[in-house]
């Protein structure tokens, strides 16, 4: 187990930058998440953090030691790649006991350890295999066995399941978190799906333009996110722009109580919008109806054609067309330079505070 | 429903054949036919019947016999030179972007657009008697150097620089079969250069080499203005070789039994490449 330390990072590629000026502590068997659209830099990071890049500035330490100029070879790093990797002319065993031969271990060894992790991955009796003789799943075990083999301190995840489908994806994630915890192993885990990050990690490190949003609980990224871009970016949100005054927020044809004055964004969670009689400021318009097996989506439009996406009970049934109230029931506002305030009307059901704590 | 299919699959063969029938009717009219008659003009005499005098002549002459073992050795060596050359550009152009790398490529590619006389005109202007080797080293008052002109190295060097691009972008075509990742994985897992090549590498390029290397050896073993211009009169490649039998002896048969026996070894290289690329589309590298 490790720690591994972030001070500073940061990393440009000519006048790009990727990367800046990050501080992150990742703690011993923890499992950490990048988090993060496409350009944000988490695989920057992940590469950063396996010797692939070198920061611009910053130091990076694993338990206490500076790797920040050591090459991948030398570091007490794994990194398993989107792509898989594997080396196709090598069968299943050769692409697990590479990095054992190249460490000089005894034959015997090899093969006990290369079993041994075939075995903790799935894949016992597959040594004789090609690669091209197995099914995407099956060589993305090969490169989790491969990097787990030579028993790194950090396992590195760049995300592992993007080109595989999303049953076989969310059943491999499960089987990573399961090993991971069994060997209590540190990793990062890169990701732009938000599902993946919410289900397997212990947190998220959010991150978008080259800097770190926010890093917390997969709870506490859901219920307080401290940005637009967070609140935005995790779940399904409805974001709203509109003009704090008087105090309420006015926005898209919704009136809510909130603080402040200007402009500002109004960011309300589908599921904390409950269906009511209808009422002056608290109407909407049914466009569609969106069934998902455990719950229904509306999606539906606010006076002045602001779309707004309210998640209720699947036994619930509206007409599209049909004009409905609705009261919201939690609801956050963002305001330039300033930390958000959060707010709930009066009839928030207990179980939701106790759901986000 | 399937009489239709059936129907659209025979007009899309029937306009495939169509299409390939004018290349490969070219191809029968400009290289198989006069490739069976050179090998038939060369063992069947009319009035006098068949006769394989001319080979027996080939085989048994100390003189053509130098010239193939020169054009061999030449062929081999350039070929050799050219990949080894070659391989290292390949290998930092595959793995290297930015301005140096496109300057790289940029020079390396260079001699692919430098016809081959200038390539001889300016080897013999630089490593030649006289040439600016020569004249630095005397005006540095060092000794000279023996020139490589008119020997069996002028043909190789100048060779090897006029090959150059081809050999190279046939190994970048076939470094591109290798991933970044696949290549940053074995890093990850300890290995250092040398073992990166020798055993990640080098076995997934194996079919773009054997290409590279029949390629190589088609184009060499017929070569003509480098050897011509650069190599020695005695023995000489089989290019001048042929050529002279043909215009200054006047001696169409023995031309043509030598260009025969230089298709022959050719070809034997043609089938080493049809079988590399019939590997290389079995399975991925």
């Amino acid at each position: 187990m490790a720690q591994v330390r972030l001070t500073g990072i940061a990393k440009a590629f000519g006048k790009v930058t990727a990367l800046d000026a990050m501080d992150l502590m990742i703690d011993d068997g923890e499992l950490v998440c990048l988090l993060g659209p496409s350009g944000s830099g988490k695989s920057t990071l992940l590469r950063l953090i396996g010797g692939f890049e070198t920061p611009s500035e910053g130091t990076i330490a694993i338990d206490g030691v500076d790797v920040t100029h050591l090459p991948p070879e030398r570091r007490p790093t794994a990194m398993v790649f989107q792509s898989h990797a594997l080396w196709s002319h090598m069968t299943v065993h050769g692409n697990v006991a590479f990095g054992l031969k190249l460490r000089r271990l005894p034959r015997a060894e090899i093969r006990e350890r290369v079993e041994k992790v075939l075995d903790l991955v799935g894949l016992a009796g597959y040594g004789a295999r090609l690669p091209s003789q197995l099914s995407g799943g099956q060589q993305q075990r090969v490169a989790l066995a491969r990097s787990l083999v030579i028993e790194p301190k950090i396992l590195l995840l760049d995300e592992p399941f993007a080109s595989l489908d999303q049953h076989l994806r969310e059943r491999l994630r499960d089987e990573v978190r399961d090993i991971q915890q069994r060997l209590g192993i540190t990793a990062v885990f890169v990701t732009h799906g938000q599902d993946e990050a919410l289900a397997i990690s212990d947190r998220i490190v959010v991150l978008a333009d080259g800097r770190m949003q926010q890093v917390g609980r997969p709870g506490e990224i859901y219920a307080e996110p401290k940005t637009a871009f967070v609140a935005g970016f995790i779940g399904a949100m409805n974001m709203l722009d509109g003009t704090l005054g008087d105090g309420e927020i006015a926005a898209g044809g919704l009136r809510l109580a909130a603080e402040g004055a200007g402009p500002a964004r109004l960011a309300i969670r589908p599921e904390d919008i409950a269906l009511s009689e209808p009422e002056e400021g608290r109407t909407v318009t049914v466009r569609r109806m969106i069934d998902f097996g455990s719950h229904v989506v509306i999606d539906s439009t606010l006076s002045d054609g602001t779309h707004l996406r309210i998640q209720t009970d699947k036994t619930i049934r509206v007409e599209t067309g049909e004009r409905v109230g609705i009261r919201v029931e939690r609801w956050t506002v963002f305001t330039e330079g300033e930390a958000p305030r959060r707010y709930s009307s009066d009839t928030v059901r207990p179980f939701r505070e106790a759901r986000y704590a | 429903m399937i009489a239709a299919l059936r129907s659209g699959m025979m007009g899309g063969r029937l306009s495939g054949l169509l299409l390939v029938a004018l290349p490969v009717a070219l191809l029968i009219w400009l290289v198989l036919w006069p490739v069976l008659q050179a090998m038939v003009g060369t063992v069947y005499f009319p009035g006098t019947g068949f006769s394989t005098a001319s080979y027996a002549y080939f085989f048994t002459d100390d003189y053509s016999l130098r010239n193939l073992w020169l054009t061999l050795w030449v062929t081999a060596l350039t070929s050799v030179l050219r990949v080894t050359v070659a391989m290292p550009i390949a290998l930092y152009l595959r793995f290297r972007t930015g301005s140096v790398a496109a300057l790289v490529q940029a020079l390396a590619l260079f001699p692919m657009f430098v016809p081959s006389v200038l390539v001889a005109y300016a080897f013999i202007r630089v490593l030649g008697p006289n040439g600016i080797v020569d004249t630095v080293l005397v005006a540095l008052h060092l000794p000279k150097l023996a020139s490589p002109y008119l020997t069996p190295a002028g043909p190789i060097i100048g060779l090897v620089w006029d090959g150059l691009p081809l050999t190279l972008l046939l190994l970048l075509s076939g470094l591109g079969r290798v991933s970044i990742a696949s290549v940053d994985a074995a890093r990850d897992l300890g290995a250092g250069s040398f073992t990166l090549f020798t055993r990640i590498i080098l076995p997934r390029i194996q079919s773009s080499i054997i290409v590279t290397l029949a390629f190589n050896v088609l184009g060499l073993f017929s070569a003509f203005t480098l050897p011509f211009l650069l190599g020695p009169a005695s023995p000489e490649m089989m290019g001048p070789y042929m050529q002279r039998t043909f215009s200054d002896n006047a001696d169409p048969l023995n031309a043509t039994t030598q260009a025969v026996i230089t298709f022959a070894f050719c070809a034997a290289f043609g089938l080493i490449y049809v079988r590399a690329i019939a590997k290389g589309r079995k399975g991925p590298a």
